[in-house]
């Protein structure tokens, strides 16, 4: 609500911010012309010479060539990712199963999606959405898999066939790999349906700064989080004093 | 011919000049995808090693790959079987039958055993206790089994052999399996195809008959030289492919122009086998060239991987076919109203919580 009482949280680092843009950006990227080379359609400026053809803009070795691009980008920068979690506990975002109080959270945050409480607990990281994350890197993890199953196998003696390539042989066949590449890729468009509008919705109703902790990694919050504990250990003085600084 | 003699010693038996003998052991190295360098293996391994006894079953099939076999061009399919390997028992290319000639496999076995090659074609039934597929007065995996004990190595002979075929598909009520789920501890190859390409599989049986072992396989146990790339990768329509042309229609001008086949279904970007490199009938054409996609007939359950004619596979729905995309697009629409409809909802949800907070913050003060 009002900025005033709230205070700053300093939640995700910018190497996670980063690859959120990253991975969004890869994600668009990759489906547009993930859907073009499943279902490629011809708009009639190729000619009818392949030689020529193949510079025109709607080539596929050309659409094969962005989405290629983008998945060597998206899976490298994971980096990033692996780097963020290293660094910052903001960025620890896996859900504690383990945790009692993780039920408790979760069962709270549904209820208030459910529209039966009319608030959730003041929390800086969801953990309803916490859990989705744990789906989407699953999906995202099978993307890659099976996308590189698919792209070594181009080069059959290649090291990166001799690593993906059994891949294929694990699920089945190969025409397998594809079909469950394009489910899975529309199963992560449902996930960013889904999580746009749930960021959206969040600031709308909580004013919390959802959408701008993405640019900025700051999160403001009128009471003490139920999670504080989640990303300070009270040891590290620097880190607390930097995360409880008032704006108001 | 005993099957102890060499091709060499053939060639001195049947007064052929050394030169043409060199000159087939050259050909031999380019068919079996040998590097020149290799020649003087080829050489020695044809001067010293004896040729191999063939055993060769049929199971739960059709014969099409015998049918395939015997149209092997280079080496002509005669060669191999007369010169080349010693075929002891093939219940469809040999002139005998009945008791004795299963009598002779009985004495072949024994005599070559551990030594001879064992060819299979066809899936190996195991529902109600095999007697599904009957060869000879016995389960065919009984036969199957007992063949194999004896055996040097296995050839899985077609894609029935190799994955179970299409006797295999859903739901698979004679319960058929590969020959490599039945026989254990020995070598296996696999050759699959629907039929195989006839010079992969003279060239595999020509390979062991070099070299007394199995050519080199990949992950799935398929011979490297043959099922190494993907049809999509060698075949002569992959430029319309790269320049997005393809033909809609098996009646449209792209499909006239030769375009790539990708949209009619070609399962050529997932299959393993050397159509695109090798051809069929020496060179003359395969499938894709004669202007239908490939069905993808060496790959394992293919034969379940329906609509051929489909890029995606279509799945019943309610009467009708449909497929990862329409679903998506269903799904994602439905993903968008709830998501629209929830928001609605939130928005009355926050108006409700604002009127109350005022009416808290509101009550103490009054």
């Amino acid at each position: 609500m009002e900025r005033g009482h709230s205070k700053q949280y300093y939640v995700f680092s910018p190497f996670l911010r980063i690859f959120h843009w990253l991975m969004v950006l890869s994600i668009v990227t990759l489906f547009t012309t993930g859907l073009y080379i499943g279902d490629p359609f011809f708009i009639g400026s190729q000619g009818l010479e392949p030689t020529y053809a193949v510079t025109g803009r709607l080539s596929m070795e050309i659409m094969r060539f962005i989405h290629f691009a983008a998945a060597y980008i998206f899976t490298v920068s994971f980096i990033l990712r692996a780097y963020g979690f290293w660094r910052n506990k903001g960025d620890r975002l896996f859900p504690h199963f383990w945790k009692k109080q993780y039920y408790e959270d979760l069962l709270d945050v549904f209820l208030h999606y459910t529209f039966i409480k009319s608030s959730h607990k003041p929390c800086l990281r969801n953990p309803l959405a916490r859990a989705s994350y744990v789906a989407l890197y699953f999906m995202v993890f099978i993307e890659i898999i099976t996308g590189f199953a698919m792209y070594t196998m181009i080069k059959p003696n290649s090291w990166g066939a001799k690593i993906y390539g059994p891949v294929n042989q694990l699920l089945g066949d190969e025409y397998t790999v594809h079909i469950i590449h394009h489910y899975v890729a529309w199963l992560i468009i449902l996930f960013a349906i889904v999580h746009v509008y749930m960021a959206a919705r969040a600031d709308f109703m909580d004013r919390e700064g959802e959408i701008s902790s993405m640019f900025s990694g700051v999160k403001f919050l009128p009471h003490e989080p139920v999670d504080i504990g989640d990303i300070t250990d009270g040891k590290d003085s620097s880190v607390r004093d930097r995360k409880h600084s008032i704006t108001g | 011919m005993d099957g102890k003699d060499s091709l060499w010693g053939l060639f001195q038996q049947r007064g052929l000049s050394r030169r043409s003998f060199l000159k087939v052991c050259m050909t031999i190295t380019g068919i079996l995808g040998l590097s020149p360098a290799m020649l003087p293996k080829v050489v020695s391994a044809a001067e010293q090693n004896p040729l191999p006894v063939v055993v060769w079953l049929h199971g739960h099939e059709c014969t099409g790959c015998d049918e395939s076999f015997i149209r092997s061009q280079s080496p002509l399919a005669s060669d191999v079987l007369l010169n080349m390997i010693s075929l002891e028992y093939s219940d469809t290319l040999s002139a005998a039958a009945g008791e004795p000639f299963e009598h002779h496999l009985e004495e072949v076995m024994k005599r070559y055993e551990g030594k001879y090659l064992l060819a299979v074609e066809g899936g190996v039934s195991t529902g109600n206790e095999g007697t599904f597929c009957m060869v000879g007065g016995k389960p065919f995996v009984a036969a199957l089994k007992e063949a194999a004990r004896g055996a040097a190595a296995v050839l899985e002979i077609g894609s029935c052999a190799a994955w179970g075929g299409v006797q295999a598909a859903k739901p698979n009520p004679t319960n058929t399996v590969a020959v490599h789920t039945v026989v254990s501890g020995k070598p296996i190859i696999k050759i699959p195809g629907c039929p195989p390409i006839p010079e992969v599989l003279t060239g595999v049986v020509m390979h062991y008959a070099m070299f007394g072992q199995l050519p080199p396989v990949d992950s799935q146990g398929r011979p490297k030289q043959f099922y190494g790339n993907r049809i999509h990768d060698t075949c002569y329509r992959r430029p319309f492919f790269n320049s997005g042309m393809f033909a809609e229609q098996f009646d449209d001008a792209g499909s006239k122009a030769g375009w790539c086949l990708y949209k009619l279904g070609c399962r050529g970007p997932e299959t393993y086998n050397s159509c695109g490199n090798l051809r069929w009938w020496n060179g003359l054409s395969y499938p894709i060239q004669s202007g239908h996609g490939c069905i993808g007939c060496s790959s394992n359950g293919f034969w379940d991987n329906d609509h051929f004619y489909d890029r995606m596979p279509g799945i019943p729905v309610a009467k009708t076919i449909t497929n990862a995309d329409t679903i998506g697009l269903v799904v994602g629409g439905a993903a968008v109203a709830g998501v629209a409809a929830h928001g609605a909802l939130s928005v009355l949800q926050k108006s409700k919580r604002r009127s109350g907070e005022h009416e808290e913050v509101g009550g103490p003060k009054a």
